[in-house]
């Protein structure tokens, strides 16, 4: 294999976002080393300040329709890498914001906090373009390894290190998991470009070698059985981390499974829908019914979002254009409620110290707004109307129908109503409960713009979803040709028995 | 005109409580007047919607249609029939009244009422929805307030309250606790109405999505589908038995009400209303929307399940409002009990007994409003539902005792109030279909005496206790006047029904033809045909 690195101004143009967030990057750096009596908050904005310019040019990008591929094929720009980036963008924005107050809390490396969140986004904005197994690799690596300093950022908090040790000990298992099943792809096929894949015939070594790349990127979005290290890891990381963790990873990881599923092994369908079927039936029931017990908001937190990926996964088991129309619209409205929960969690906790949920007792009467915010995000993730949360549901529900995935589907009603449960204990001790200490509660600019944003993303996707429905289906106008058989197919359900 | 009426009293509630969220909680009083300002258009506005539809015309009518979302087929389409409009105008009014009922609440007034707008809009919603997306939409959105402001401004039963000691305290937090029936805490009885809720929607939402996956036009738009889907054997049963049971859970039918008296019982007075009011309701609505329109072959083969439910709910609730001794519980049951009368009515399928469940719903939610609202008040001045406690209220509440008793007849059923022409119109219509039942819901009417009555003595007359001497009357405007509203409108539409049935046959018997299958008559004279 031959690689031709010459780049023509016009390549330049695809790679403009990331060599602009990678100078940027550098310059936030460079700052932070060069003026050390700098208040790290304005490090912070100038952070936002570029991440936000990354944004516009991305949306220009989308709305000019400029798209393309380099070094053969290995990073591509197309409408599901521009929507994965500018998901991964805007939780960059919303978290660095979020973390103005939290870093004040540390005793050392403020600055360098935010160069590692940048460097994280980068590395996930080039996972939403990689189209081949080598570029996976390196991305994901290349993002995880700012997640692992960050996991366990609080030196001296012992449940820090913990998390970032757990974290770092799967998530090389993990590299490991994934590094053999390319071999194994590579060995039986003889390329690492996915569309190259989509021709190569069925064997062993092939099927082995994908359900290796699968459990090291169900490791990414926290799928199970490979979910372990979620809820410590949730738990340990300094919030603002959590809360990062918690999406933008996930969405990145999953632009590559839905790459590598419907480009590469689109000949394969009957076989990986049962295999999404069954993943995600085990993720959300799991997922629901431990965070039932959960008495931290962060580990709740964690679980539902187990849950959640559960529910994403149900796009993936349809494996239609309209399963990844779904996935997209639904990571979106994921985004602002779970982020804006997450905003929450971080100003209670810079106030009183704490993620006990029964902290969160009276929390009404110390803060309304505060309360009022976690209640709409929480009911958008249970998937109440009319906040975005159902209409994501939604989605996902009719892709599922048209596939006749009817166990799924029953599946993931039911899962509605117990997810239900937990999300309303939290609101039960916010409004219910008196609070045990009554002193009011004021939260920050910066958290509170935060905050807004979520507030206002999950009601706009609620009630006007028209214009980001109509992005997600044109931004996955090239999976538009896939028409595999149905899983009700008689002859799919043979295949699939072993004939 | 009659569209933008149905339009504001849709989003005048909405409005309202937007504006609420920008009035500091220090000012309640401007939190109470926008508020009722707010009810008060939809309330009007409703009216409106409920006068100036043309019975002549029938079908739906006031429709305003924006395309919401092609890819999903999926259309913000609202208009309202025969039976819409009246539901739509009774929801307006128990919002109205209700907003006056808890004009005293102090606790978080602000936000009480937005909680309770959003409740009373999004039941409005549903009444006038035609489409089955916005129909589950505004339905699930129903059902989340109520578990906060039964959660937040309820109140618990005495057996829960009593337990103060030790033991007592511990055994009522315990896991088991939840079986012992009858002493429940508002927390347990918020959490139950809404899970039980909520888990009765994703069923529906099944059946839903089933009609949308297996109709030639990929639409949730109740008329285009009511044309051209076609759905029979198996797959309609399916659709049918999640549909009807999905939805009946809320209405409630026996034996899905156990969450309904709990609820009633630890929801705030003005709660209690617009909850067995109306959203009850939203179970009988949402029924004859979904599978009168959509499926009437199989209502008409599978409807004789409600007819053989409906008895256990009359009897059983009956009985139990009979020997308890909350009195939200008696109130709380009774309806459980009532809500077998329109089941009766729906299942018999003839236009009469149809016509009469629409205006069973409307005059219920004005009877039971108005005990409700009573039953509140009383808990207010005294703090106890317990009714062997109470006694000899007419002395200090003369105006209430009143009240009360009209509000007994109404609910009984007695002439000159709009409950007897719907009863009575059950009762004739079902009885060809089905007399064993219709002897049953005569019984029940006597049942329906004997524990209001056994509650008006018991709270009334008799001895009072001395720790109740310093309770007062509803004595200004703010408290009399949603009691006088409710009255009124029982006692007008009592009297002159007309317009009323009017406007709701003219929906029932091309709908009732549709399912029995008889050719659409060609027109009808609808005037001077009351039983």
């Amino acid at each position: 294999m031959t690689f031709d690195l010459t780049l023509s101004g016009s390549d330049l143009l695809l790679l403009a976002p990331e060599i602009f967030l990678t100078i940027w990057l550098c310059v936030v750096l460079a700052v932070d080393f060069t003026y050390k009596q700098i208040d790290h908050e304005n490090l912070a904005y100038l952070s936002v300040g570029g991440v936000i310019a990354t944004l516009i040019n991305l949306i220009w990008f989308d709305y000019t329709g400029v798209q393309g591929a380099l070094f053969k094929d290995m990073f591509v720009l197309d409408g599901v890498a521009i929507f994965f980036k500018i998901l991964v963008l805007i939780s960059t924005a919303m978290v660095l914001l979020a973390s103005i107050d939290y870093v004040k809390s540390f005793k050392f490396f403020k600055g360098e906090y935010y160069f590692l969140v940048m460097m994280s986004a980068l590395g996930m904005m080039f996972m939403a373009s990689a189209q081949d197994l080598l570029s996976v690799f390196v991305t994901l690596e290349f993002s995880t390894f700012g997640f692992y300093v960050l996991v366990a950022y609080l030196r001296e908090d012992q449940k820090s290190s913990e998390a970032g040790l757990k974290f770092f000990i799967l998530g090389v298992f993990a590299a490991g998991l994934l590094a053999y099943g390319i071999s194994l792809v590579y060995g039986e096929t003889g390329t690492l470009v996915f569309s190259e894949m989509a021709s190569a015939p069925g064997s062993i070594g092939l099927a082995i070698g994908f359900i290796m790349i699968f459990a090291a990127l169900g490791f990414k979005i926290g799928a199970v059985p490979f979910h372990s290290w979620i809820p410590d890891t949730y738990q340990g990381a300094p919030t603002p981390v959590t809360a990062f963790l918690s999406i933008a990873p996930k969405g990145a990881a999953l632009a590559i499974l839905i790459r590598m599923f419907y480009v590469a092994l689109a000949t394969f369908k009957p076989t990986w829908v049962l295999l999404f079927v069954v993943a995600s039936i085990v993720s959300m029931t799991y997922g629901n019914i431990v965070a039932i017990a959960q008495k931290n908001i962060k580990r709740l937190l964690a679980y539902s979002g187990i849950a959640q990926i559960g529910n994403v996964m149900i796009g993936l088991a349809a494996g239609t254009k309209r399963g990844s129309d779904a996935i997209l619209f639904y990571l979106l409205t994921y985004l602002f409620a779970n982020l804006g929960a997450f905003a929450v969690v971080i100003g209670v906790s810079n106030l009183i110290k704490s993620d006990e949920i029964e902290d969160y007792s009276g929390l009404n009467r110390r803060s309304p707004f505060l309360a009022a915010a976690m209640l709409l995000f929480l009911l958008s993730l249970a998937g109440v109307p009319p906040l975005a949360g159902f209409i994501g549901k939604l989605y996902i529900f009719v892709a599922a129908i048209e596939q006749e995935l009817y166990t799924l589907l029953i599946v993931g009603l039911i899962n509605i109503v117990i997810s239900m449960y937990y999300y309303l204990v939290v609101v039960k001790k916010m409004y219910i409960n008196e609070p045990h200490d009554p002193t009011p509660l004021s939260v920050s600019t910066p958290l509170k713009t935060v905050i807004f944003v979520g507030i206002a993303g999950t009601l706009l996707l609620g009630i006007y979803p028209k214009p980001f429905i109509d992005w997600a289906v044109a931004a996955t106008l090239m999976f538009s040709n896939l028409s595999a058989p149905t899983a009700a197919d008689p002859a799919v359900l043979t295949s699939l028995m072993g004939g | 005109m009659g569209q933008l009426a149905l339009l504001a009293t849709l989003f005048a509630p909405f409005l309202g409580s937007v504006v609420l969220l920008f009035i500091p909680n220090r000012e309640p009083f401007l939190v109470r007047v926008v508020a009722a300002a707010s009810a008060g258009v939809a309330l009007l506005a409703s009216l409106y919607v409920f006068l100036a539809y043309d019975p002549g015309q029938g079908g739906f009518q006031f429709i305003t249609k924006w395309a919401w979302s092609e890819e999903l087929g999926i259309g913000f389409h609202i208009g309202v029939d025969g039976i819409g409009a009246p539901l739509v105008f009774a929801s307006a009014i128990l919002l109205f009244a209700g907003i006056f009922i808890s004009w005293h609440i102090k606790d978080r007034t602000k936000e009480f009422y937005i909680f309770l707008l959003i409740l009373a809009a999004a039941t409005i919603g549903v009444f006038m929805s035609l489409d089955l997306f916005f129909l589950y939409f505004f339905y699930e959105m129903s059902v989340l307030p109520m578990y906060v402001l039964l959660g937040v401004w309820g109140s618990h039963t005495k057996g829960y309250l009593s337990m103060t000691d030790e033991e007592g305290r511990k055994l009522r937090d315990s896991v088991g606790f939840i079986l012992n029936f009858g002493s429940n805490s508002k927390e347990y009885a918020a959490m139950k109405l809404t899970l039980f809720l909520s888990a009765g929607a994703v069923f529906a939402l099944m059946g839903i999505l089933l009609i949308y996956h297996f109709s030639p036009v990929h639409t949730f738009d109740i008329l285009v589908l009511r044309e051209v889907a076609h759905f029979d054997g198996t797959l309609a049963t399916i659709i049918w038995v999640l549909v009807f049971f999905g939805f009946a859970s809320i209405a409630p039918i026996w034996p899905l009400h156990s969450w309904s008296p709990v609820g009633h019982a630890a929801a705030p007075a003005a709660t209690s209303m617009l909850h067995a009011g109306v959203l009850m309701k939203l179970g009988h609505f949402s029924i004859i929307r979904v599978a009168y329109e959509i499926l009437p072959d199989a209502t008409r083969e599978l409807m004789p399940i409600a007819a053989v439910l409906c008895v256990f709910s009359i009897i059983y609730g009956g009985f139990v409002a009979y020997f308890a001794k909350d009195t939200k519980y008696v109130i709380g049951y009774s309806s459980s009990s009532h809500m077998g009368y329109v089941f009766l009515g729906m299942a018999a399928l003839d236009y009469i007994s149809l016509t009469g469940a629409v205006i069973y719903m409307f005059a219920h939610a004005l009877a039971t409003g108005m005990l409700f609202a009573m039953a509140g008040w009383v808990y207010d001045q005294t703090h106890t539902r317990d009714i062997p406690s109470l006694g000899g209220l007419v002395k200090n509440m003369p105006f209430l005792a009143g009240a009360f008793i009209i509000a007994c007849m109404a609910s009984v059923g007695m002439p000159g109030t709009v409950n007897f022409i719907a009863e009575i119109m059950i009762i004739v219509g079902s009885w060809e279909k089905y007399p064993f039942q219709v002897v049953v819901a005569v019984l029940g009417i006597v049942l329906t005496m004997a524990y209001l009555f056994k509650m008006m003595r018991g709270l009334f007359y008799g001895n009072m206790s001395p720790e109740y001497a310093h309770t007062r009357d509803t004595s200004n405007w703010v408290d009399r006047f949603p009691l006088l509203l409710m009255i009124g409108c029982s006692i007008f539409f009592g009297i002159f029904p007309m317009h009323f049935y009017n406007v709701v046959r003219s929906t029932v018997v091309p709908m009732l033809d549709r399912i029995n299958q008889v050719a659409p008559m060609v027109t009808q004279n609808t005037t001077g045909l009351l039983p």
